[in-house]
């Protein structure tokens, strides 16, 4: 198993004291990228913000091109109700960690940094890929992809419409050289037009970089990914390969009976 | 009043709001990036100004400017560590804010006491630049003239290090979504211990400023940082700028009160007209209140 890019090993999480998955295996292989679909309140974001290392994992290991990103030590229990040890106990993960290796999660409805211009918001993200790529290129290529930015860089993101600012987070992705990215619903609440340029410019970064997409539009997911997981209270349900995919309608009656 | 006088009391104003806008810059920075209010803020002035006092005692003083840097420069290591003790190990948690106001005064009670016991009560006063300047009739000491001059300077350095430097940028940026700041890789431990020692280097040089008007005394901070509390909600701390105009606003009405109403009645003065100004513009006197530098 050590030729993956990115492997899960029976990772269980959630926001203490609530458990939100448990027993995530998963092994992406180099250039698949991999779509994750299932109802609203059943775990993927939470899954995503536990591989980016905002959360700690309470138990499994998460392994990046063979690196272990978490601490091997177990989950450090709060064993008692009036005293706090969590001060004393280190994290099990570390988000700047999981960015320089390459792994970088663009989270759902990010609103980023409202007072800061798009302009400054990408030299931060620059910051990100430092010393892994060209950032200048790759600031052109996200340029090149939403070109609404290039007119809107002295504006500040409070200024933004939501479109866009899904666009600045986007290519704040893009900008961080990653080797696989983290896409959270990234058409979410968008206008069908702006959908479908978000759409257009994912595919084309699909080119280039491998991708784990969450999205509700199967459709969406199924031109873009080689591997479909369901996820199902807080578990891998199915597994889909790109040539057995259902369309979204199939899949719907295939999950919840002929009501959808 | 005539015109000499009006001057006079302009000029007085201008020192105080200069003062002031070091303070209260100071305090926003940790309470933009940080989401705390340090209520030790005001003996890094007490701590800053007996460092210098110190440094400028004896035959081997440097000279005032290296002895100021020195200050200054432990003052920041002072911030950095006050934020690894008594901030850091609070962070994320559930009643953040309210245990860095307890944590944060008892390390002001801590600061105060070290002061007193390795200086003493007795107030000092810092050497001040002797000679004076006369211009249009009013007379303007080399201490007032300088103290305006470097602290606009300074505020016009930090304020272009928060804008167009790496390090300010990515200070920003996690004061305004520190989840986002994370998914983009910035080290957010490293950038608030820099930013609370930004503002206790800032609280420093306020000190120096004090110290050479005013008698020093182990609390001699507690009251300019009530002033910069009053100029930090007043102003609001939508921008990196709002604290600082609110601070010679401030510093003006205190001027003119002072010399209308008295030195007795200027603080019930102040607080009332603030709080007139809150009633129509709670969000402060420059913009909304919001989280970002």
């Amino acid at each position: 198993m050590s030729g993956a890019l990115l492997e899960l090993r029976a990772l269980s999480g959630g926001y203490e004291p609530v458990q939100i998955f448990r027993d995530v295996t998963l092994a992406m292989d180099h250039g698949a990228s991999i779509g994750l679909f299932g109802p609203n309140g059943h775990g993927k974001t939470t899954l995503l913000k536990t591989i980016s290392g905002l959360l700690d994992p309470w138990s499994g290991d998460i392994l990046f091109e063979g690196v272990r990103l978490n601490r091997e030590r177990a989950r450090g229990r709060r064993r008692s109700l009036y005293f706090n040890y969590e001060v004393l106990i280190p994290r099990r993960m570390n988000p700047q960690r999981v960015v320089r290796a390459g792994l970088i999660h663009v989270a759902q409805s990010n609103l980023l940094f409202p007072e800061l211009t798009v302009r400054e918001t990408l030299a931060v993200a620059r910051l990100a890929g430092r010393g892994r790529a060209d950032a200048e290129a790759l600031r052109q290529q996200a340029l090149a992809l939403f070109p609404r930015l290039r007119e809107r860089l002295g504006q500040k993101i409070r200024f933004l419409s939501g479109g866009e600012r899904q666009m600045v987070s986007v290519a704040c992705g893009l900008i961080a050289a990653p080797k696989l990215l983290m896409l959270d619903e990234p058409t979410l609440g968008l206008s069908p037009k702006l959908r479908h340029e978000l759409a257009a410019a994912i595919h084309s970064i699909r080119q280039q970089v491998p991708l784990i997409v969450v999205d509700q539009d199967v459709d969406f997911l199924k031109s873009l990914i080689d591997t479909l997981y369901l996820f199902d209270h807080g578990r891998i349900s199915g597994r889909i390969e790109r040539q057995d995919m259902p369309s979204h309608d199939q899949l719907m009656r295939m999950l919840f009976g002929q009501t959808h | 009043m005539t015109l000499q006088t009006f001057l006079f009391v302009c000029l007085s104003g201008v020192v105080l709001g200069a003062l002031y806008a070091l303070m209260a810059t100071g305090l926003a920075v940790v309470w933009t990036t940080l989401g705390i209010f340090n209520f030790a803020h005001g003996t890094f002035i007490a701590a800053g100004a007996y460092l210098a006092w110190q440094l400028s005692q004896g035959g081997h003083s440097a000279g005032f400017l290296p002895n100021a840097a020195i200050s200054i420069a432990s003052l920041f290591a002072v911030g950095v560590l006050f934020h690894l003790l008594l901030v850091k190990p609070f962070e994320r948690k559930p009643n953040a804010v309210l245990l860095s106001v307890m944590t944060t005064l008892a390390g002001a009670s801590i600061v105060e006491g070290i002061i007193n016991l390795v200086w003493g009560p007795r107030s000092k006063q810092l050497q001040s630049i002797v000679g004076d300047i006369r211009f249009a009739g009013i007379v303007m000491s080399y201490n007032d003239v300088v103290m305006i001059a470097v602290a606009v300077a300074i505020l016009a350095a930090v304020g272009a290090f928060l804008r167009y430097s790496t390090i300010g940028r990515s200070m920003r940026a996690v004061a305004q979504n520190r989840e986002a700041a994370q998914l983009l890789g910035l080290n957010v431990p490293l950038l608030y211990a820099l930013a609370f020692g930004l503002s206790a280097a800032l609280a420093g040089m306020a000190g120096l400023f004090v110290g050479s008007m005013r008698f020093m005394t182990p609390s001699m901070g507690s009251e300019p940082l009530m002033k910069a509390l009053i100029v930090v909600i007043f102003g609001g701390i939508a921008r990196f700028t709002s604290p600082i105009y609110a601070a010679f606003v401030v510093g003006m009405l205190e001027a003119f009160s002072t010399y209308y109403v008295g030195l007795y009645w200027t603080p019930a003065v102040l607080f009332a007209l603030m709080i007139a100004v809150l009633m129509i513009k709670p969000e402060g006197l420059f913009g909304k209140y919001e989280r970002s530098v």
